[in-house]
């Protein structure tokens, strides 16, 4: 793939050369060809198009459903309802047949080049982004026609189904990655509403049984659009619902530990290899990332020392059996994802790097369930609780550099810094220590991240690119 | 981690991806379609077949009238204080109140449980002395099931308890922005004077569902 960057500087070279009289005109023509260079002025005009074009829609989008709040009341219901459903549908098949037109694409282009991407694509995406905006708009236009007061999570959750829909037909990550956000937003509304809700109905489930809901609904079009943000997003939604799941169904005892444990284990075990005919990694660095910024958080706010003072007498509550499914159906997929690595390591020649982070965190993972349980099943121990989970953040810190070092990446070179960086601070604040101390650690730490930043770069260059 | 940034998948498709057929559009574009029709299916139902009947509203605080576009509205029957004199509210099934010590107490301590679904049956009001506007249904019974073969002037209303009052989805009703400031004037106005004179025209179906149809203040008729 050659970049427009490349291109663009390459002809400018290329003028020159031909200035000075080191081409000829044939060869500055054949050059041209190669590279395309008559393609290059409407590349940039197209990305340029892209970003506005996806700009207006969302801007028509906002102004649909703000003509919600206007209330428009020149005519009856019925061609209120006409007008809309006829919009609706326009929006959306105009948006259909000039997203299907195929790119042109002229004849002797080789095929590294990038491919321009037609002008009425994008604009047919736009409208289908907009359609699928208007459906909203429509759902809760008739829901106000017809003086219904339903709640508003059940209008981001049935909209975000029927983009769902639509994204899962066309194949599109713009509409999935509008569903999964539609769905997390209702998800997170429901949460919060504690009202009674209305009598048994199918949203109802829907909420209760989220997270094997959001992991059918967006690991499958992750997969079919190939897209790491649907995934991304999914997968956030699937560990929210979880936990949430985990604190309303169990008792806080044994909740706690699997609290802290299942979520991290559960995305850092996942694999691609998985499922059946998909051969490459697509989501396993995206699902560890996860993994790894949860383990943080985690650590962080379990490492200040309030947080264990006034533990909770833990009340028993009866174990909710329908949100417990959710639990038993993921915590099992965890465990089979944990034999499967386990067998893949046993396999496999050593391989030091992934053999040692595996286990290493499988390490950290146990201790973040069993410091909890502990604490709350047999004796409290606030002291050795905060110190235990301080060392953990310490050594999950140290492991990003070290990894981060080995691997030459630079972002999680910089986490594993910020980590540390963010621990020493905190603590300093928590603990009534002095102003000549504070100062002390701010200086040691601006030193120490100057010195890291010198220090890794240096290492890093020599580090061959790949 | 290590191995898997070696060999980075390229997320492009095929340039020249098949026309997709027209199904795939409008196969979900009918179910969306499907979704939009759902959500006001059985007001629509409700409309449709359903008796009218007029309740008397609650007064309401007109500090708290307006809650974005919509009139926020409670009646009389959404109050438990006014359902709990009336026959059948004994045999709706009660939770206890737990009670902290040194907490003052509602006398009652039993109450109906919270997400508890039953009915109320209305009675038409007596030939009306009023010609201008209609009078009020009165709430003569309560009772858990719906009471099929009701004389013609009673009818029954589903509502839900919520812990502190019913809900009948009569609670919300949207106006026109221009209309608002005009029509709670109206209706903070004609409560100050005379609580009786603010009143909504529903409509309830033989399931006991209702919907709003339209405001009565004073003598007339607001219907959005």
């Amino acid at each position: 793939m050659i970049s427009d960057k490349f291109r663009r500087e390459l002809r400018e070279q290329a003028k020159l050369w031909q200035a000075e009289g080191l081409i000829d005109t044939s060869f500055y023509q054949q050059l041209s060809e190669r590279y395309q260079f008559n393609t290059l002025e409407t590349a940039s005009r197209n990305r340029f198009l892209s970003i506005l074009i996806s700009l207006g829609g969302i801007l028509l989008g906002i102004g649909v459903i703000t003509f919600v709040a206007a209330n428009w009341q020149v005519w009856s219901r019925e061609v209120r309802v006409a007008l809309l459903l006829s919009l609706f549908v326009a929006v959306n098949a105009a948006g259909f047949y000039l997203w299907r037109i195929p790119p042109s694409r002229s004849q002797n282009s080789n095929l590294n080049l990038p491919i321009t991407i037609g002008r009425n694509k994008l604009l047919g995406e736009g409208l289908l982004l907009l359609g699928s905006l208007i459906l909203g708009a429509n759902m809760a236009l008739m829901a106000q026609m017809f003086h219904i007061g339903g709640s508003s999570y059940g209008l981001y959750l049935t909209w975000g189904i029927g983009v769902l829909g639509m994204a899962y037909s066309l194949r599109l990550t713009s509409l999935g990655v509008l569903s999964a956000l539609l769905v997390g937003l209702g998800y997170w509304l429901a949460v919060l509403d504690w009202s009674s809700k209305v009598e048994f109905s199918w949203l109802e489930v829907l909420v209760r049984q989220m997270p094997i809901a959001a992991s059918i609904m967006f690991v499958p079009l992750a997969y079919w659009c190939r897209s790491r943000a649907i995934f991304a997003i999914g997968a956030i939604a699937i560990i929210f619902s979880l936990q949430v799941s985990i604190v309303q169904g169990l008792n806080p005892t044994w909740g706690a530990a699997i609290f802290c444990a299942l979520p991290p284990a559960l995305l850092w075990g996942y694999d691609d290899a998985i499922w059946p005919k998909v051969h490459s990694r697509l989501f396993q660095p995206t699902a560890r990332s996860l993994a790894l910024l949860f383990l943080a958080s985690l650590f962080y706010f379990l490492s200040f020392h309030w947080l264990w003072r006034d533990s909770p007498n833990p009340s028993p509550t009866e174990s909710d059996w329908v949100l417990l499914a959710n639990v038993a159906v993921l915590g099992g997929f965890t465990v089979f994802e944990w034999l499967r690595l386990g067998r893949l390591e046993l396999r496999r020649p050593k391989q030091k790097a992934l053999d040692l982070t595996t286990s290493a965190i499988g390490i950290l993972i146990l201790a973040s369930a069993f410091i909890p349980l502990f604490h709350l099943n047999f004796t409290p121990i606030p002291q050795l609780a905060t110190f235990l989970f301080n060392v953990l953040l310490f050594l999950l810190a140290i492991g990003l550099i070290r990894e981060g070092l080995a691997l030459g990446n630079r972002q999680i070179f910089w986490g594993g810094m910020v980590l540390i960086t963010l621990q020493l601070i905190s603590r300093v604040f928590e603990y009534n220590t002095g102003l000549l101390l504070k100062s002390f650690v701010f200086v040691l730490c601006g030193i120490g991240v100057i010195a890291a930043g010198l220090w890794f770069e240096r290492h890093f260059a020599k580090i061959p690119a790949e | 981690m290590g191995e898997t940034s070696a060999n980075r998948p390229s997320f492009t498709l095929p340039p020249e991806a098949k026309r997709l057929p027209a199904w795939r559009l409008w196969v979900p574009l009918l179910l969306q379609i499907g979704l939009i029709a759902a959500v006001p299916a059985p007001a629509v139902y409700t409309f449709m077949t359903g008796k009218t009947v007029v309740l008397q509203t609650a007064p309401v605080d007109p500090y708290d009238f307006l809650r974005g576009y919509y009139q926020v509205l409670s009646y009389d029957i959404s109050a438990s204080t006014n359902l709990q004199k009336l026959p059948g509210w004994q045999d709706l099934p009660k939770e206890k109140i737990y009670c902290s010590p040194g907490v003052v107490c509602p006398q009652n301590t039993n109450t109906v449980k919270a997400k508890t679904s039953f009915y109320v049956i209305l009675e038409a009001p007596k030939a009306g002395t009023n010609p201008g506007r209609p009078q009020a249904w009165k709430p003569v019974r309560v009772s858990l099931e719906n009471p099929g073969n009701l004389p013609a002037n009673q009818i029954a209303i589903k509502g839900k308890y919520n812990g502190w009052q019913m809900e009948y989805g009569l609670e919300t009703y949207y106006m026109p922005e221009d209309e608002r400031e005009k029509v709670n004037q109206e209706i903070s106005e004609a409560q100050r004077k005379q609580r009786q004179s603010f009143l909504v025209e529903v409509k309830v179906d033989k399931t006991g569902h209702a919907v709003p149809v339209s405001l009565w203040v004073r003598d007339r008729n607001y219907r959005f």
